[in-house]
Parts: C-alpha cells; sequence; structure tokens
C-alpha cells in the first residue's frame, strides 16, 4: 500500500477513526456536549479531504483531472473505486450526518447519556455508506453494507424501551433477510462471472459464451432479482418495505432521519454502480423489473401514507413513494443503455436524475426530518394532531417544515420540482411515458396527505400555547437544509453538472 | 465444463452419501452385534448420562440464564475472533514485513478500545 493509496481511502480512515475517538472520549469526558463537536470535527474532516480528491479529480490543482483516482496495485486495488461517482456521495452521506447531528442536539438528552454511542455508531454507519458507493466488488459491497446496517439496528433501538427495541429488532432481522438474498446473489452471479469484481461481472456478460454455463442466463436472471430484493430492503421498496414504518416511528428521530435520507442515497449509489456497470450494456430486462418496483413504491407508499396520524409514520410512507420516484430514473438507465445506438446527454439522463433526485431529495426531507426533530424533542409527541396551531407556537419551524413538505410534493421554487421534473423527462425519453404518467398521478395524490399536515399547523387552532424553543445548532441545520433545498430549485445548473459528471465515471456510460 | 460442473455436484452427493451411512452403519452395527451377543445389553446410570466425564449436569437443559452471562459471551468473542485473526498472521508474519506488523496493531488497537469501553462502562463487574 502506498501513499497515494492511504490518501485515496484517507476519508474513510478519518470518519471511521473519528468513530472510534468519540468511543474513547466518551470514557474520559464528563461534559458529553464536547463529543458531538469531536463528532462533526470528524465529518467536516472527511468533507475536506474528499473535496481535495475532488479537485485531484476535476484537475483543478494542477494535472489532467481523472475521473477515477485508481487505487495503486494491492489489495485494495480491485475492490474500491474512487470516481467522482463516489466522491459525489461522500458529500451527500457527510453532509446528511453533519445536519443529525446539528440537529439532534436537544434530543440527546432523551439519550440517557448515551451520547457517545450514538455519536459514534453514526459515524460507522456514515462510514460503510461511504465505502457502499465506491465498493467495485461484490465482497467488499457487502462488508460496506453490513458495516452500513449493523450500527443503524443498533441506534434504532437506542432509547431502549418498547418501541425503540422493536424497530431496532425489525430493523436487524430485516437486514439479515436481505444480506442472505444478496448473498445468494451474489453467489449466482460468481458462478456465473467466475469473478467478483463488478466489472469483470460486465466483461463476462458480454463475452460470447465460449463454454456453456450450466443455466447460464437464468442464473443470471435469478441474481440479479435476487440482487435487487437485497438492494430494495435498503432503499425501502415495494414490496420490501414493510419495515419502515415501525422502524421510523420507534427508532429515535435523528435515527429516523439519517435512516431515511443517508442510508437510502447509499442504496442506491451501490445499486446503480452494480446495475449500470455490471449489468448496463446487457439486456436482462431488468429495467422493466425496476419499472415495476417504481410504480408499485409510489402508488403503495403514497395510498398507505393517506391514512396516518403520526407524522413519522407519513413520513416513513413517504419515503417509500420516493424510493418509487427514484426507481423511475434507475429504469431509465435500463432503457437507455439498451438502445445503445443514442450517444450523447441522453444516455446519462437516467443514471444523473437518479443522483440529481437523491441530492434534491435529501434536502428536502433532512428539512422536514429536523423541523420533526425540534418539535419531538419539546413536545414529546409525533401525533399530527399535536402539530395544530404550529405557527403560533414557532412560526419559522412551522414554515420550514411547510417548505419541506412543499418540496417533497414538487411544488416549484423547491428541489424537488427539477429533480422530479428530470426524472420524469429522463423516462419520457427511453420509452417509458406510463411510467413517468404514474408518477405525476402519484405526485398529485401525494399532495393531499402533504397539505393536509400543513393545514393541521396553520389553520387548526394550537393545543397548548407555551412557544417551542430551540437551540441555535438545530437552527443552523434547519437554515442550511432550507437553504439547500431553495438553492437547487432556483438554481439548479450546478447540481445538475455535478450529477453528469458523476454519473460519466461509472464505467457503462463512458462505454 | 459442463461435465465438469456437474462432476462437482456428483462429488458432493458421495460426501453426503457417506455423511449419511457412516452413522446409520454404526447404529446398524451396534444392533448387528447386539443380536450376535458380541454387545452384551447391560444399562447403567453412568451409562445413561449425557457426558461420560465431567461435571455432573445440575438442572434440565431448558433452565434459563442469566442475562448477565450475555455481556461475557460478548467479551470472549472480541479475544476469540482476536487469536483467530493473531495466528494465520503470526505464521504468515516473516514475508509480510513492517505493513503486516502495523495492519495488526491498528486492529488489536481497535480491539483494545472496544474491551476499555466494556470495562469503563462497568461491564466486568458483577451487578
Amino acid at each position: 500500500m502506498s501513499s497515494y493509496d492511504l490518501y485515496l481511502i484517507s476519508p474513510y480512515l478519518a470518519v471511521a477513526g473519528t468513530g472510534l475517538l468519540v468511543v474513547l472520549l466518551d470514557l474520559v469526558f464528563r461534559r458529553k456536549g464536547l463529543l458531538a463537536g469531536v463528532a462533526l470535527a470528524g465529518l467536516a474532516l472527511g468533507l475536506l479531504l474528499t473535496a481535495v480528491q475532488a479537485r485531484d479529480s476535476l484537475g483543478l490543482g494542477g494535472g489532467s483531472g481523472l475521473p477515477n483516482l485508481a487505487i495503486g496495485p494491492g489489495l485494495l486495488a480491485a475492490s474500491l473505486a474512487v470516481d467522482r461517482f463516489a466522491l459525489f456521495f461522500n458529500v451527500l452521506v457527510l453532509a446528511a450526518a453533519g445536519i443529525v447531528i446539528l440537529a439532534s442536539v436537544d434530543y440527546l438528552e432523551r439519550m440517557r447519556g448515551n451520547h457517545g454511542e450514538f455519536l459514534a455508531l453514526l459515524l460507522f454507519s456514515a462510514t460503510g455508506m461511504m465505502l457502499l458507493s465506491a465498493a467495485a466488488e461484490l465482497i467488499t459491497i457487502y462488508i460496506a453494507l453490513e458495516l452500513t446496517t449493523l450500527p443503524l439496528a443498533a441506534l434504532a433501538a437506542l432509547l431502549m424501551d418498547r418501541n425503540s427495541s422493536e424497530a431496532g429488532l425489525k430493523y436487524l432481522i430485516v437486514g439479515a433477510i436481505s444480506s442472505a438474498l444478496m448473498l445468494y446473489g451474489m453467489a449466482l452471479l460468481f458462478g456465473f462471472a467466475g469473478t467478483t469484481s463488478v466489472e469483470g461481472i460486465a466483461a463476462a456478460l458480454l463475452a460470447p459464451a465460449q463454454q456453456p454455463v450450466p443455466f447460464g442466463s437464468y442464473a443470471v436472471l435469478a441474481a440479479v432479482a435476487l440482487l435487487l430484493a437485497g438492494f430494495g430492503f435498503k432503499i425501502a421498496a415495494v414490496p420490501f418495505q414493510m419495515w419502515v414504518p415501525d422502524v421510523y416511528q420507534g427508532a429515535p428521530a435523528p435515527v429516523a432521519a439519517f435512516l431515511s435520507v443517508a442510508s437510502k442515497a447509499a442504496g442506491f449509489a451501490v445499486l446503480l454502480r452494480v446495475f449500470y456497470t455490471g449489468f448496463g450494456d446487457f439486456d436482462w430486462h431488468w429495467g422493466a423489473l425496476a419499472a415495476g418496483l417504481a410504480a408499485a413504491s409510489m402508488t403503495v407508499g403514497n395510498l398507505v401514507a393517506m391514512s396516518q396520524t403520526n407524522i413519522r409514520r407519513l413520513l416513513g410512507y413517504s419515503t417509500i413513494a420516493h424510493a418509487g420516484y427514484i426507481l423511475i430514473g434507475v429504469a431509465a438507465v435500463a432503457g437507455t443503455s439498451a438502445s445503445q445506438a443514442s450517444p450523447g446527454s441522453l444516455t446519462t439522463a437516467g443514471p444523473s436524475s437518479v443522483l440529481f433526485y437523491l441530492a434534491a431529495y435529501v434536502a428536502a426531507n433532512l428539512t422536514a426530518f429536523v423541523a420533526v426533530i425540534a418539535i419531538s424533542s419539546r413536545i414529546a409527541s409525533d401525533r399530527i394532531s399535536d402539530y395544530a396551531g404550529l405557527v403560533q407556537r414557532s412560526p419559522f419551524l412551522a414554515a420550514a417544515l411547510a417548505l419541506a413538505l412543499a418540496a417533497l410534493i414538487g411544488i416549484p421554487p423547491t428541489s424537488l420540482f427539477i429533480a422530479k421534473l428530470y426524472v420524469f423527462s429522463a423516462a419520457v425519453h427511453s420509452g417509458l411515458a406510463w411510467l413517468a404518467l404514474v408518477g405525476v398521478i402519484n405526485s398529485v395524490v401525494s399532495a393531499y396527505y402533504y397539505i393536509k399536515v400543513i393545514r393541521v399547523m396553520f389553520l387548526e387552532p394550537p393545543a397548548a400555547q407555551e412557544r417551542i424553543h430551540i437551540s441555535p445548532t438545530v437552527w443552523a441545520a434547519l437554515a442550511l437544509v432550507v437553504a439547500a433545498t431553495l438553492w437547487m430549485g432556483i438554481a439548479p445548473a450546478a447540481m445538475l453538472g455535478v450529477a453528469e459528471g458523476a454519473v460519466r465515471a461509472l464505467s457503462g456510460v463512458a462505454r | 465444463m459442463l461435465e465438469n460442473y456437474f462432476r462437482q455436484y456428483g462429488l458432493a452427493a458421495i460426501f453426503l452419501l457417506v455423511a449419511f451411512l457412516v452413522p446409520v452403519g454404526m447404529l446398524a452395527g451396534s444392533w448387528v452385534f447386539s443380536r450376535l451377543g458380541v454387545r452384551p445389553a447391560k444399562p447403567s446410570p453412568v451409562k445413561d448420562a449425557p457426558y461420560e466425564c465431567g461435571m455432573e449436569p445440575i438442572g434440565g437443559p431448558w433452565n434459563r440464564f442469566n442475562f448477565r452471562y450475555y455481556a461475557y459471551a460478548l467479551l470472549f468473542v472480541i479475544f476469540g475472533v482476536e487469536v483467530v485473526f493473531l495466528y494465520p498472521w503470526a505464521v504468515r508474519f516473516i514475508q509480510m514485513e513492517l505493513f503486516a506488523l502495523i495492519e495488526m496493531a491498528i486492529f488489536i488497537l481497535v480491539l483494545a478500545a472496544a474491551w476499555a469501553y466494556a470495562w469503563r462502562k462497568g461491564d466486568l463487574e458483577w451487578r
């Protein structure tokens, strides 16, 4: 391992090392408030190192710039791809983790002194997510996935009451099942291709079959379905969504926030890399599979969300619906690469719309969750009816939550309007007009339950008169995500360019 | 290629067959020998005990354990895993130079952090 390799994995080392440091400092510090500062410093260091790598990747610091900063020969060579795609998700995950930590300062009082555990597990999980977006080999993907999932299961149970324990156990068991499905798919793929590297699998699928492989294409078809099922649990797509509402309701609110954005983003990262790089040029009709999952997720998520009375369950079903919208972009990936004759912007429209949607969704959903964390750490209730008259108790909080819900509907000056537009147009361009239509209808349907919450907040008389006070750090977190939501909605060009550039690093597109 | 593939399954099938036949053969042999009078049937309480050596078991097998053993089991896993990794590392150490030494030092430090955490949080005390 050379020092250049160390530089390439330095963001992961920084975040994981900070996690370890937090565990140790927790043992000696009396004032637990300092731990959050240490964790934030670690995330900032990771962000800084990622920025330096991005500069190198773009060639801004001299040199020509490379889309993929290749790791030298050795143990890591085949397992990690530190490319612009991975860097994009590094920033997304680190930013989400930072916002969640900022927003949970008040909430941590309910953790009964488990500050160190909360922060360390969050950092370990973030490391796993970053590695997941860079993993270019099946075994690395599996390890990164476990590193993501196991701390999240412990985090979900951290409140140690009945609901929280249930959430943790459900997440653990569902995670184990999805890992098992995915491992079986990986085994079948390895049996077919004889390699665990995603690029190698792509080459093996493209090569004309020199030797007959038993059950040939059917084995790959089963592997694709099993992998999609395994990733489906992580991104919470129907029919693998059953854990979402219970975990979102029972887990500590900051953990639910982190689960809903970072975990989903990392799941889509690995999904895109495996399916686009591995199966991209290969016509296995997995695009139709993704389209089916997308339609089912949108419809089920939105229909069930309507009858919810708990804000966190509502947001849980809303994330299922949004997994569906994002899967439209994934389905468009398949459509574009199947028709290879059309080069240019069309080939990257699907995956780059997924990346832009994820960035927009992370900002908007975090806005909603930061507001929910702030409210629930003060009034200790998640019932929507307890949000009545929120505008009189905390006007800015109510306004921010209303903005987030408007963004989740997809109303123009916000990020998700552009994102939905982009995803739907990618679908239409790759011949999936029906799917775009389902998406549009679902967006309209979803307005019902989002606006219901806004109506309760603004029009109903408040249940109590006392004002809701929030720490300055939570205000800072809220301001950051609101600014990001509006920025991506008003001036989307910059983020669209970044998403486009990140997707070009995936080898399936470059071909 | 294809023949080779199915030959692998054939080998697995042979292993399965052997694994099935060995215990069945033992039981059947025992029965045949008892029929021939080679093995006299003389049951005694000692022979009926679950283990012929070691402690006399106390209580039934479905007894509940004290939950506090759980923490000890976890701590045991920490050191168990450490040894599992240390042993092959020690065998191949000569070929791997300084890099392996640093790598293992980091590994042991991480484990030591976990152990320090358990110690400080009072998991080593019997409460």
